[in-house]
């Protein structure tokens, strides 16, 4: 009897082993996940800091250098990638991004940007107008655009 | 084989969407509203109201030019329907280059933080009502006429405005004397969520000039210097700005007002957010221009943010006034963005 009851023991705490390892990697996966600035063709450089990421993303530029008109192209923040941009480029929750555009918008600071819900729908946005930039989570396959480098790197 | 089908789908939306994009760019055009209902409690009685209905316009004609228009429906009582239709603001925009554009139009001047931001939109605003620098008239809401706007210049994110207008007393199509108003505004943004600003406003608004609801008798020389601090934080939120009004006639010489309010709240949770303002209306003496209702308000409340478009606040206010005597008010507000 207290020799079953040692052997459920080692059973149960292996399946917690099991579970609790499953549990760190797929949290470490969720983490990990990375995203990448892609733009159109004409317009943004090839290669930013993310501060200025930052800042074109909060629309403080209006203007790429060779005149082009910037438009913003976000996921929206309801979708995976939409959560890890509002995290990791605006530094607030989804809600707030939606607050912060509203009333910049509001005070005809700037327009709204475009929100997909689909990265092919967002790319292929991007691929038709010049001065757009987005954030999805892979590369680009669409020939119209190009991958932005930040701090010299394609995923952050 | 699956491979090529999931490729094959995928073209067949990035076509579709290509196509979807290619009709819906020439213009963007977007309309939006904003409207507000309350309950207020005072002397005993309780009464239930309707705010403003706020009908939002704007549009993209092309990748320099930009309409914004803003309408509101608001009670009047002296209109035979008991509501009245006012234009708020009708803006057309064109980027001369990078950050720096020319607007033409009906503005709310520039002159403090609150105007320039908030508008008629009271899901935005941080309290139920306007600061009493507003109510009290104390500074010119409107301008019609047009100006040069810069934004985010350089590191500490300069921005400026240089505005000339019809001025106090005018209507909408034709300015009522020979003077235009000056409004130069100012601002930095030197970290995330903070700005800090600054302002002056010069006008000479003519005797027969309709202004705060009666006839101007006297030439009065105004200038208005204001100052602002707005910072907008993750866990506080902290809102002040002054405004020192100078109005000279030949008689009174300059007379001084000032008008202060100051705002904080705590974001206890990203949704609620309890806050407290400060109001306080000082006039000279022998200021002719304003109508001299020395005031000082409190008010204490806690605003909940259901999500970005719909809020509720909860406020109390203990109002003490030279010419209108104590006020204590409770007022809850429901207002909403669509």
């Amino acid at each position: 009897m207290i020799l079953l009851q040692q052997y459920s023991g080692i059973k149960i705490r292996k399946i917690l082993y099991i579970f609790l390892f499953f549990f760190v990697v797929s949290t470490a996966r969720s983490q990990d996940s990375t995203l990448t600035v892609i733009s159109h063709r004409k317009g943004a450089p090839p290669e930013m800091k993310m501060s200025e990421l930052i800042s074109v993303f909060l629309g403080e530029k209006e203007r790429w250098s060779d005149g082009t008109k910037i438009t913003i192209v976000l996921m929206k923040t309801t979708t995976p990638v939409g959560k890890e941009t509002c995290r990791k480029v605006y530094a607030r929750t989804g809600n707030s991004v939606l607050q912060y555009w509203n009333l910049q918008s509001f005070a005809g600071k700037t327009q709204l940007p475009m929100m997909f819900n689909s990265t092919d729908e967002l790319e292929a946005f991007v691929a038709q107008n010049p001065g757009a930039i987005g954030i999805i989570d892979k590369a680009s396959s669409i020939p119209e655009t190009k991958t932005v480098m930040i701090g010299g790197k394609k995923y952050f | 084989m699956l491979k090529g089908k999931t490729f094959s789908t995928r073209g067949a939306i990035i076509t579709f969407c290509l196509g979807l994009s290619l009709s819906s760019f020439s213009q963007r055009t977007s309309i939006r509203g904003f409207m507000d209902v309350f309950a207020s409690y005072q002397d005993k009685k309780t009464s239930f109201g309707l705010g403003e209905q706020d009908l939002f316009i704007t549009s993209e004609l092309n990748d320099r030019l930009t309409f914004l228009g803003e309408t509101v429906f608001k009670f009047s009582p002296n209109s035979p329907t008991q509501f009245d239709v006012s234009i708020e603001r009708v803006v057309i925009k064109y980027n001369i280059t990078g950050n720096h554009n020319l607007l033409f139009g009906k503005h709310h001047t520039p002159i403090n933080y609150w105007n320039d931001t908030y508008h008629h939109g009271r899901v935005y605003f941080p309290t139920i009502e306007r600061p009493l620098l507003f109510s009290s008239q104390m500074i010119p809401l409107h301008t019609t006429g047009f100006s040069l706007q810069g934004h985010d210049l350089g590191a500490i994110k300069f921005g400026y405005d240089l505005m000339f207008g019809n001025g106090i007393g005018s209507g909408e199509v034709k300015d009522n004397d020979k003077y235009k108003s000056l409004t130069v505004a100012i601002h930095i943004k030197p970290a995330d969520r903070l700005r800090i600003g600054a302002s002056y406003y010069h006008d000479n608004i003519s005797p027969g000039a309709t202004v705060h609801g009666t006839i101007n008798k006297w030439k009065v020389n105004q200038s208005l210097i204001s100052g602002s601090i707005a910072y907008f934080g993750n866990k506080v939120e902290l809102l002040t700005e002054s405004t020192l009004a100078i109005n000279t006639t030949d008689t009174t010489g300059s007379q001084t007002s000032i008008g202060t309010y100051l705002y904080a709240g705590i974001k206890a949770t990203e949704k609620f957010i309890p806050y407290i303002r400060i109001d306080n209306l000082h006039y000279q003496e022998e200021e002719v221009f304003y109508h001299n209702d020395n005031t000082t308000s409190f008010v204490g409340g806690f605003r909940y943010q259901i999500n970005y478009l719909a809020v509720v606040k909860l406020e109390y206010q203990y109002q003490q006034s030279a010419m209108e005597g104590n006020l204590n008010k409770v007022t809850v507000q429901f207002a909403i963005g669509f």
